[in-house]
């Protein structure tokens, strides 16, 4: 058995080039869900997955098999978008078709209802919100947004608690004007 | 304000609901950034590493991975029909022609050389449209040729690669429709060799495999001289194709790929061997694995998901198995919820039988599936999971089966979320 230890870029080109197309086949949609959810606009989401695949390239040694990789993508995703509102450079060139679909598709976002809440979130920490979020809209377990966001299970319960109370308070802070709101309120008050 | 409603809120808040994102059509838009990726890449002088690890990936692996064969494998479902009629006797399952359809329907026709595996590819929720019509197959000549099971040791050398006589057996076929542009990625010293009518790309050092542990990257070449492992690389038809094998040398290689012939429908579907479940099968073995299994009311046959084009008789009895037993955890969570206690008792008695399923037994040979059921069926009465010096509640185990994935979610918030999309879909 030959053993070369002469490190060869093509070769492993040609394996991570197989690895690196099953990760962006898998997914791409759910990242891209991920990042127009938090995004100010279509263009900064497709250039949330052109960054954060890039990164997924260069560290491919990195990401995590199965359905894991998928987590470890929402988490370098989130720094993404936290370097994104630093001013980080753009993709525009790489993400310049997609940019025009997603604008095609994509209908302007109508006046929401549910106002109260999403104010109520945007007055959280970054890491509640984040928590609340990944569990709400990327439908995650606490157990799996918490591999997510790299801390424990237990930290990931116990931030949980406390970030529902916060959004809880927050949210009894305002006037129930919008109807969600009121109707929940009474609910509860019920 | 409840946990309950707070959740809800926020699930109405989603600015854009899963069902909304699967239903985007983008057009070519996502594989052609999937493209511009990896040409930047390639441009800047950017190359990933493999993951660490000591296990040198089979070829089936990688395939698994290309996204060529990903849900169904069709291996080890034994024919309950045809055992002893002719092959023109045989009906094929729809999903079988189904597949042969998509296929670019090529056998390997060597002296003594038969067909060992089918594979298919699966398509998740999220992958994009146009990425069907993807699968592999594997040729051997003698016995099977078992998969690679090699270790890499600390100090470099490996164990347990089969003898060249036996790799050497076996040639592995795979293609795909997708327009991703991948896999022609940089060969290194590529030849040309012809295949069918047209000219094939070939790696004759495609045995190299590069780990990166904690000494840095190595580069380990399997095999040597009278032992190579090659790879072709051509497009044909719509289709991406390559074709690897073990072989002492180039001409061996070059032998191979001239035995590769076109053939029609039927042909191909012949050539099927005896393992490969037929898609009209599928009904019949969950049948016969459901003998002596207690199922709540709300079961239905229906409810075990057929995955298309089959799958081997473990992955079967895990979709059966974890079907019932989501159903039990639903039925054993509402009743510890609305203190039905005869209902609970129930549950958790159908799930102690699980320590005798015949299935179980059986699938237990091949993974750790089994053992996790039964240990959730262990834990039922106490209610929760004793794990790391903590106490995990059951039903978010029991949830980590993919009950929800099957549509049966076991969580109460993630049925609600079912019903919520539901109505939606309903309303429009």
């Amino acid at each position: 058995m030959k053993r070369d230890l002469a490190a060869s870029g093509d070769l492993t080109r040609e394996l991570a080039e197989v690895r690196f197309s099953d990760l962006y086949r898998r997914h791409a949609r759910e990242l891209l869900g991920y990042a127009l959810r938090r995004s100010a606009d279509s263009d900064d989401a497709a250039d949330v997955v052109a960054e954060t695949f890039l990164i997924a390239w260069r560290r491919l040694g990195d990401v995590p098999p199965g359905d894991e990789a998928r987590l470890w993508l929402y988490g370098t995703a989130r720094r993404v978008l936290a370097n994104q509102v630093r001013g980080a450079r753009r993709r525009d060139r790489l993400t310049e078709r997609l940019r025009g679909e997603l604008r095609r598709r994509l209908p302007a976002r109508p006046p929401r209802e549910d106002g109260p809440i999403l104010e109520a979130l945007a007055e959280l920490r970054e890491a509640d919100r984040e928590l609340l979020m990944l569990i709400g809209w990327e439908e995650l377990t606490p157990t799996e947004a918490a591999r997510a966001l790299d801390i424990s299970p237990l930290a990931a319960r116990t931030r949980l608690h406390r970030a529902r109370r916060r959004l809880r308070a927050r949210l009894a802070e305002r006037q129930p004007s919008n109807p969600r709101t009121a109707e929940i309120e009474v609910e509860e008050a019920g | 304000m409840s946990t309950e409603r707070i959740e809800g809120a926020l699930r109405a808040a989603n600015p854009l609901p899963s069902e909304a994102l699967a239903a985007l059509d983008l057009g070519g838009g996502e594989a052609a950034l999937g493209r511009a990726l990896v040409a930047e890449s390639a441009l800047a002088g950017e190359t990933a590493a493999r993951p660490a690890g000591t296990r040198r990936p089979s070829r089936s692996a990688l395939v698994v991975a290309a996204g060529a064969v990903a849900a169904a494998v069709v291996a080890a479902i034994v024919l309950l029909v045809g055992g002893g009629a002719s092959e023109s006797q045989r009906a094929y399952g729809a999903e079988l022609v189904r597949f042969a359809e998509s296929s670019p329907l090529l056998l390997l026709e060597g002296p003594g050389w038969r067909v060992e595996d089918i594979y298919e590819a699966g398509h998740g929720q999220y992958l994009p449209k146009g990425s069907a019509g993807a699968g592999s197959m594997e040729f051997v000549t003698g016995r099977p040729v078992p998969p690679d099971s090699v270790r890499i040791l600390p100090d470099g050398t490996e164990r347990g690669l089969a003898p060249a006589s036996v790799r050497q057996r076996k040639v592995e076929l795979s293609w795909h429709t997708d327009d991703l542009g991948f896999g022609w990625g940089a060969v290194p010293h590529p030849i040309h060799l012809p295949v069918l009518d047209t000219t094939a790309l070939v790696n004759t050092r495609a045995g190299r495999i590069v780990i990166q542990d904690a000494a840095g990257r190595h580069v380990i070449e399997s095999g040597g001289p009278g032992d190579r492992e090659m790879a072709a690389v051509w497009k044909e038809n719509g289709y991406l194709l390559e074709l690897r094998a073990a072989v002492p040398n180039l001409a061996a290689f070059e032998e191979r790929l001239g035995w590769l012939t076109r053939v029609d429908l039927q042909t191909w579907l012949d050539a099927m061997p005896a393992n490969v479940v037929k898609a009209a099968d599928h009904d019949a073995v969950v049948r016969e694995m459901l003998k002596g299994i207690p199922v709540p009311a709300s079961f239905d046959p229906g409810m075990v998901p057929d995955e298309g084009l089959t799958t081997s008789r473990y992955q079967v009895g895990a979709a059966v198995t974890s079907t019932i037993t989501c159903l039990w955890f639903r039925q054993w969570g509402e009743a510890r919820r609305t203190g039905d206690r005869a209902a609970a008792a129930e549950a958790e008695k159908a799930m102690a039988t699980s320590r005798h399923l015949p299935i179980l037994h059986e699938m237990a040979k091949e993974g750790g599936y089994p053992k996790l059921i039964r240990e959730l069926a262990a834990e039922m009465p106490r209610g929760y999971r004793l794990h790391a010096g903590h106490r995990w509640r059951l039903l978010p185990q029991a949830e980590g089966l993919g009950c929800a994935r099957r549509g049966i979610p076991v969580l109460p918030w993630k049925q609600r979320l079912q019903r919520e999309r539901r109505e939606r879909q309903e309303t429009n």
